[in-house]
């Protein structure tokens, strides 16, 4: 057992952070984080920061250096996530499209495919969504019914698509539709690389429960493809799907330690704020459940740490990293309703009015997405069931 | 980054779990509860021969100097099938105390015959009240011309295999003191009737019998936070193997046990919570790497890591037991089903040397949470 860096890691991770200290935006690091809030603004502040990041070598480290990537190793990545989570770094606006899209199409894209999009990708001129979920077809993903129909040469493209993150900044969307039906419910899917720029894409952004918009229901009415824009082959786009998935390799890091850092500020808010004159941590309740937490936020950040182990030596993911989404979205959500118990009335109470941190609040609310999006929690603990442990699969699996 | 046991470690753990398997796993908790103890006598050889007593014993006096996280699979294996024995008082609390306290003539006297397997020490701590660190004993140690005699009642000793040593604390007039006295001079002793009857305790009264001073006098607390330190790494491991073990034989009955025309293991009432199981488990177990890694590495959040690990080990046990029985179903009920051994040994855990409640408060402390520390170490948790 070692917990150590290596010198090469530690230079890295000096490299990586002179260079935040020089290019984050102005005031960020003292504290001015604060986003634009019109629509317009937050893209070009977000479009902006990736060109930042692009410029200095630092938006895409894990991809091979021909493509502009640095080739960086697992352990550099984690160490770039832990960096910028540390600095609480603005949002990677083309996230999808370095982290999934770029990746895939380096795998299975044909060489036009690679040529028009991947540097794009990289340099934030094109930003990408990802056409996943429909309004029937959430965790049961094989339900979709949008459907694309070969009409002299192009695709004409119909349906509806839900929770697109990023749909109402992005300028291309990984979309998945129906192409023909099939008995068997992972065939007939096709993979379409759609352009959001035509008249038959509209896009309306969600009001989430904690007043973001972050994600958009997208109505497709005779949306326009060609074979050229098909990932992989016609029918197969479930290979291309399971394919993307693996793309993802430092997984949950970045919300491993957020949640490590969510916990530092509510233990900085029980030791400095007050109640009846007392300091909340003195209080036997609060010192207690806070403890309980350290014990199992510190226990998922040591299973990811083993999960890591385990890829650094086999060269894949355990069984068991599958654990790390379900673990840490529960405590996240636990965490926040802790600390707003621990508030008292007061914790009504939000942004400048807030007890001790503006966000807090916000991130309670935002806390209750963590646990539905990118596979619930109840889909999570079915897949653990039927894989790790071997029980036998559920029912419409 | 290397967060795994090493290969040699793992081997190690494939070997005691063979051994382990030869003993018809669970056969020897049970040969304890009706009343055959030769079984402890016969693990203790066996695990002597493989070196497992020699382990945290120094080279010095003939041991092999292994550190805390060499006892991980050792204890791991032994937990899972409840081995009943002293193997976690002597190797994971007795040794330290005395490898840290103990004066050269009292290490030479007693470890050489603790690493061959010979000899097992067990501790006398508790009194009538209970508590773990009580104001003052009422167990007296008075000077004598060459030493010290202890006068005094001790209850919930752990005496299984028959220890030939109990490491006690009795008052001095410098405060509480650790002493070391011979099984042999014990004037009487009661077996008590225990929840797990795969541990045996007794209640034990000294009559002027002769101590050895462990250490300084008036430290017993000190010293023995600092040993439970170690003991509560490998207490932890146990109670992970034993989890392990629950979470494999839940899912295995889910597997087989057909009702409504299907395997219980498909409805998602009972595959979600065994799932739960699985999460606390891998929560647990990495919990106790880590604490085990602290104590071997003496790290700076030792504290921290081990009284985190313990609190949330202690509870976690606890809830795979109770939801194992409740996942089996009438069977789970039974005397028949291993299940209820394991709850009843999360339950003997539980409290043993520290509640939850003290871990978390430990764990606050050593993390220095509290602005006023002062106050608060003034008095000693429980």
């Amino acid at each position: 057992m070692d917990f150590t860096f290596t010198k090469k890691e530690e230079k890295f991770r000096g490299e990586l952070r002179g260079w935040l200290e020089v290019n984050l935006p102005k005031g960020w690091l003292q504290g001015d984080r604060k986003l634009p809030e019109d629509n317009e603004h937050y893209s070009k502040f977000l479009r902006d920061w990736q060109r930042t990041l692009y410029e200095g070598g630092w938006a895409a480290i894990s991809w091979p250096k021909e493509y502009g990537g640095r080739d960086a190793t697992l352990m550099e990545e984690i160490i770039y996530h832990q960096e910028m989570v540390r600095v609480q770094s603005p949002p990677l606006v083309n996230y999808i499209g370095i982290h999934m899209v770029a990746p895939t199409l380096m795998q299975m894209g044909t060489d036009a495919q690679k040529e028009e999009f991947i540097e794009k990708i990289l340099t934030g001129e094109q930003v990408w969504s990802q056409g996943y979920s429909e309004p029937g077809a959430g965790s049961d993903l094989t339900a979709l019914q949008t459907t694309a129909v070969k009409k002299d040469g192009k695709w004409v493209i119909n349906g509806q698509k839900v929770w697109t993150s990023f749909a109402h900044l992005a300028d291309r969307c990984f979309l998945l539709t129906k192409t023909s039906q099939s008995e068997k419910k992972h065939e007939g899917i096709t993979v379409f690389l759609l352009d959001m720029d035509q008249e038959g894409v509209e896009t309306r952004p969600i009001v989430q429960m904690d007043g973001h918009q972050e994600f958009n229901e997208v109505y497709l009415t005779d949306a326009i493809a060609t074979d050229e824009d098909i990932v992989g082959e016609e029918g197969k786009g479930w290979a291309v799907l399971i394919a993307l998935m693996l793309h993802e390799r430092s997984g949950i890091a970045a919300q491993v330690f957020t949640l490590e850092q969510q916990f530092d500020s509510v233990i900085e808010m029980a030791k400095t704020v007050r109640v009846n004159g007392c300091l909340l941590i003195e209080d036997p309740f609060v010192e207690d459940g806070l403890a309980d937490l350290y014990a199992r936020i510190n226990g998922a950040k040591l299973n990811y740490y083993r999960n890591i182990t385990h890829t650094l030596k086999n060269g894949r993911p355990g069984p068991e990293s599958s654990l790390d989404k379900l673990l840490v979205s529960e405590l996240t959500k636990e965490l926040f309703d802790f600390a707003m118990t621990i508030q008292g009335h007061a914790g009504v109470l939000m942004n400048d009015d807030s007890v001790f941190s503006a966000e807090m609040q916000g991130q309670y609310l935002a806390s209750f997405g963590a646990t539905i999006g990118g596979g619930t929690s109840e889909v999570q603990r079915n897949t653990i069931g039927e894989r790790i442990l071997g029980l036998p699969k559920d029912l419409g699996r | 980054m290397d967060f795994a046991l090493s290969e040699e470690q793992e081997l190690f753990r494939t070997a005691i779990r063979k051994y382990m398997n030869d003993l018809d796993r669970t056969a020897f908790a049970r040969s304890v509860i009706s009343g055959n103890l030769d079984v402890v006598a016969n693990a203790t050889s066996g695990l002597a021969e493989m070196g497992v007593t020699a382990i945290p014993v120094s080279e010095e006096v003939d041991g092999l100097g292994l550190g805390a996280l060499d006892l991980v699979p050792v204890f791991e294996e032994t937990g899972r099938v409840l081995l009943p024995g002293l193997q976690l008082e002597t190797l994971a609390l007795a040794v330290p105390l005395l490898e840290s306290f103990g004066t050269p003539a009292q290490k030479a006297a007693r470890l050489p015959s603790v690493a061959s397997g010979e000899s097992s020490v067990s501790i006398a701590w508790y009194e009538r009240d209970g508590s773990l660190f009580p104001n003052s004993f009422s167990c007296i140690a008075g000077k004598t011309e060459s030493g010290y005699a202890l006068t005094g009642t001790k209850t919930l000793v752990p005496v299984i295999g028959d220890p030939d040593t109990f490491i006690t604390g009795a008052q001095t007039a410098e405060g509480k003191s650790l002493f070391l006295v011979k099984a042999s001079d014990v004037a009487s002793s009661r077996m008590l009737s225990v929840l797990d009857e795969t541990q045996q305790l007794a209640e034990i009264t000294l009559n002027q019998a002769p101590g050895e001073l462990l250490g300084e006098p008036g430290h017993a607390a000190e010293m023995l936070k600092e040993g439970l330190l170690h003991f509560n790494a490998a207490l932890c491991s146990s109670m992970v193997g034993g989890m392990d073990e629950l979470v494999k034989m839940t899912a295995e009955y889910a597997k087989i046990r057909v009702q409504f025309n299907q395997p219980i293991g498909r409805f998602q009432a009972i595959k979600h919570g065994i799932v739960n199981m699985k999460l606390d488990l891998e929560t647990a177990r990495s919990l106790s790497y880590y604490a085990a890694w602290a104590v071997e590495t003496n790290a700076t959040d030792k504290a921290a890591a081990v009284h985190s690990a313990r609190s949330f080990i202690s509870k976690a046990f606890i809830k795979a037991a109770a939801d194992s029985i409740q996942i089996h179903g009438g069977i789970g009920f039974t005397e028949e089903l291993d299940v209820q051994l394991y709850l009843k040994r999360a339950r003997y855990y539980e409290n043993y040397f520290g509640s939850v409640r003290d871990s978390r408060r430990a764990t606050a402390q050593s993390l220095e949470w509290h602005s006023t520390p002062a106050k608060r170490d003034a008095v000693p948790v429980s």
